[in-house]
């Protein structure tokens, strides 16, 4: 039998993958880190005993946390990505020719090191970017700090137990908003709804503390199982995610941006959310 | 149990290194486990890393295909430095710091124990990700170490806690009891282990695991210990345990002590009313600690021989309370020499301190195997 890893986000079930070759692995300061290959994903990142990114499954996620709060907005010129370590949502921001600048916080360069060595095709060199201006830092901490302002926050966070968990608190979505030009957007990594219902109704309840306009957009991601992944999203100026088909269409033909998985219709199809999603956050509403 | 140096060895290994010396032997670990996995075949066994925190150990069992008891993160930590699979590993404490249950989250051990309401709300907020064990409390008359004093549920408690639960969302997934360590006899683990059969066929959800604990002995007054025998009557009531229910154990006594030895010299002598004191270089807040905590005896013995006569062995601190044996019969001791502690690998080291600044007893480990590079799973 070959070697196996399997995940451990759940107790009752876990997906397995393959071990064709191990390629890193480490345990930093700050998490235990493997990068391996499996024939089926290609090179993937494994933290904690999660998923965190596949080559093969990759785009999905970072296309969709990344151009859907773009092209929304329609005029981003600058971004700041919170996490992010392996620099796919780089990737995929420095595609738009009219964003100006990005700022992206990592708290670890261990990981931002590794991925470059070993996952090259998801920065795909971004990390190069003369726009691009990448910090190590805690990403509360950097805003907290900060006196800069952006269009567009993207936080590409690990799971909500680790490092990742004060991306998922009401000081952090308080300070994002700080962070935001007037009609801004927040959009979050926010889990499997399926398999961790709680995710979705905690960040629910937090952002809408902060923001006007609070939902979640979905994708069906291969690597993280169980239905499709939420991305939480927020913004004071709710026609953010109204924008109607030929807006988007001319706005993505106009951005010239390569895409596999996004493209217009599926942009405004992303917000339609099963009815065991929007039964869980019309239960607090009432 | 055969001592596992020889006398010249044991002198060797003194000049060499130099007293106090801690001598672990991976062939006894290596025995032990494989002595229990016979007695209990069907049952999956998880060291309780607790009783010898050591690597060697450790690393001995990994490769034996062992899984892990883990109460801390302090263990957590340790058994993930030898990237032992998180899903062989289980953590028992009944009461935990939050901060407890994310680092075993995080390492990717997602079994918990619980006994009652207040530790089972703390899994609220990690009720998607874990299978929590109900630890129910059975007294044993017998144990040495009673550990459902301080742990443990009653049997008819259980089946509320199990509701109560399944109203939270959080998934019970089996039971856990333990009936302390060192039972003389395994009555009470048979009575718990009926029990939580009669518990298991009575609970509407389905429970898959049943932790039957340790509190497997070993013998500390120098006889053999039959382990197969004395699980005898367990393995007999184990067969009530529906077919579906994964049984596991977690030894730690059983499996460490055995597996080490001290080595301390004589560096003081003083008579005092009748009776001859010999000052270690190793005692009660050192190796010898478990006789204060691990209320246990060790088998102790000279290099020398001679007419036996009483005397008094004391450690090496300035507290009054650092004294090994009260009354034993040695042989005539000069200074430097060598005093052997027998049964010492469990609760030990373990819980020996720094008291005086003084430098613990050296650990030397023997017949280490290097760990399999064909593990058939990886963390």
């Amino acid at each position: 039998m070959s070697r196996q890893w399997i995940e451990t986000l759940y107790d009752a079930f876990g997906q397995s993958f393959n071990v064709d070759k191990v390629y890193f692995e480490s345990k930093t300061e700050h998490q235990h880190l493997m990068i391996f290959h499996n024939a089926k994903f290609g090179r993937m990142m494994v933290l904690d005993g999660i998923v965190q990114t596949t080559e093969k499954d990759e785009f999905i996620y970072h296309e969709m946390l990344t151009h859907v709060p773009i092209l929304a907005h329609g005029n981003v010129k600058r971004v700041l990505i919170i996490g992010g370590g392996d620099g796919g949502i780089l990737r995929e921001v420095c595609q738009h020719a009219s964003i100006e600048h990005v700022t992206q916080v990592e708290i670890d360069q261990a990981v931002i090191d590794m991925a470059k060595e070993y996952l090259p095709n998801h920065s795909n060199g971004a990390f190069d970017d003369p726009r691009a201006n990448i910090v190590i830092d805690d990403g509360i901490n950097f805003i907290n700090q900060t006196n800069e302002k952006f269009d567009v926050i993207i936080s590409d966070s690990t799971d909500p137990i680790g490092p990742g968990e004060v991306l998922f608190t009401s000081p952090f979505y308080e300070g994002c908003k700080r962070c935001l030009n007037e009609g801004g957007i927040l959009a979050t990594q926010n889990g499997v709804a399926f398999m961790q219902i709680d995710e979705v109704t905690t960040t629910a309840k937090r952002l809408a503390q902060v923001f006007e306009d609070v939902t979640f957009y979905g994708a069906s991601v291969p690597t993280y199982v169980g239905g499709i992944m939420t991305f939480a999203w927020a913004s004071d100026n709710a026609a953010n995610r109204k924008v109607d088909m030929d807006t988007l269409t001319k706005r993505y033909n106009a951005s010239g941006i390569k895409t596999r998985y996004y493209n217009p219709a599926i942009h405004q199809a992303c917000f339609a959310l099963p009815q065991y999603i929007v039964d869980e956050l019309n239960s607090f509403d009432k | 149990m055969k001592p596992f140096l020889s006398n010249e060895q044991i002198q060797q290994m003194a000049d060499h290194y130099g007293a106090p010396l801690f001598i672990v032997d991976c062939d006894q670990v290596r025995k032990q486990y494989l002595a229990l996995q016979e007695a209990l075949p069907g049952v999956d066994f998880f060291y309780a890393v607790k009783a010898f925190p050591n690597d060697a150990v450790i690393s001995t069992l990994k490769g034996l295909g062992a899984g892990f008891d883990l109460a801390t993160k302090g263990e957590v930590d340790q058994v993930q430095r030898h990237f032992v699979n998180p899903r062989e590993t289980i953590h028992t404490h009944p009461i935990k710091k939050d901060s407890e249950i994310k680092a075993a989250l995080r390492f990717g051990c997602t079994t918990f124990v619980v006994d009652n309401i207040a530790e089972l709300e703390k899994f609220v907020k990690y009720r998607h990700r874990v299978g929590l064990l109900l630890r129910v409390s059975f007294r044993s008359e017998t144990a040495k170490v009673d550990l459902s004093r301080k742990f443990g549920c009653s049997a008819d408690k259980a089946m509320q806690l199990i509701h109560r639960a399944q109203q939270m969302g959080i998934h019970i997934k089996g039971l856990s009891f333990h009936v302390g360590s060192q039972s003389a006899t395994p009555a009470t683990h048979v009575q718990a282990i009926e029990a939580c059969a009669d518990i298991i066929n009575k609970c509407p959800i389905p429970l898959n695991m049943l932790d039957i604990g340790g509190g497997f002995p070993v013998n500390y007054d120098g006889s053999t210990a039959d382990i197969y025998d004395f699980c005898q009557p367990i393995r007999e009531a184990l067969k009530q345990i529906p077919k579906d229910v994964h049984i596991i154990a977690e030894p730690g006594r059983f499996i460490a002590a055995p597996s080490a030895m001290t080595i301390s010299s004589v560096v003081g002598k003083a008579v005092r009313g009748n009776t001859t004191w010999y000052y270690l270089d190793d005692g009660v807040y050192g190796s010898y600690s478990g006789r204060l905590f691990d209320h246990a005896q060790y088998p102790i013995r000279t290099l020398k021989s001679g007419e036996l006569k009483p005397c008094v062995l004391a450690g090496p601190t300035c507290d009054s309370i650092d004294v090994i044996e009260e009354e034993i019969m040695l042989p005539e001791l000069e200074i430097g020499d060598l005093v052997i502690g027998e049964m010492m690998g469990a609760y030990t080291a373990a819980t020996a301190t720094d008291f005086n600044s003084l430098e613990r007893a050296k650990i030397i480990e023997i017949n280490i195997v290097a760990e399999s590079g064909h593990l058939k799973i990886v963390g």
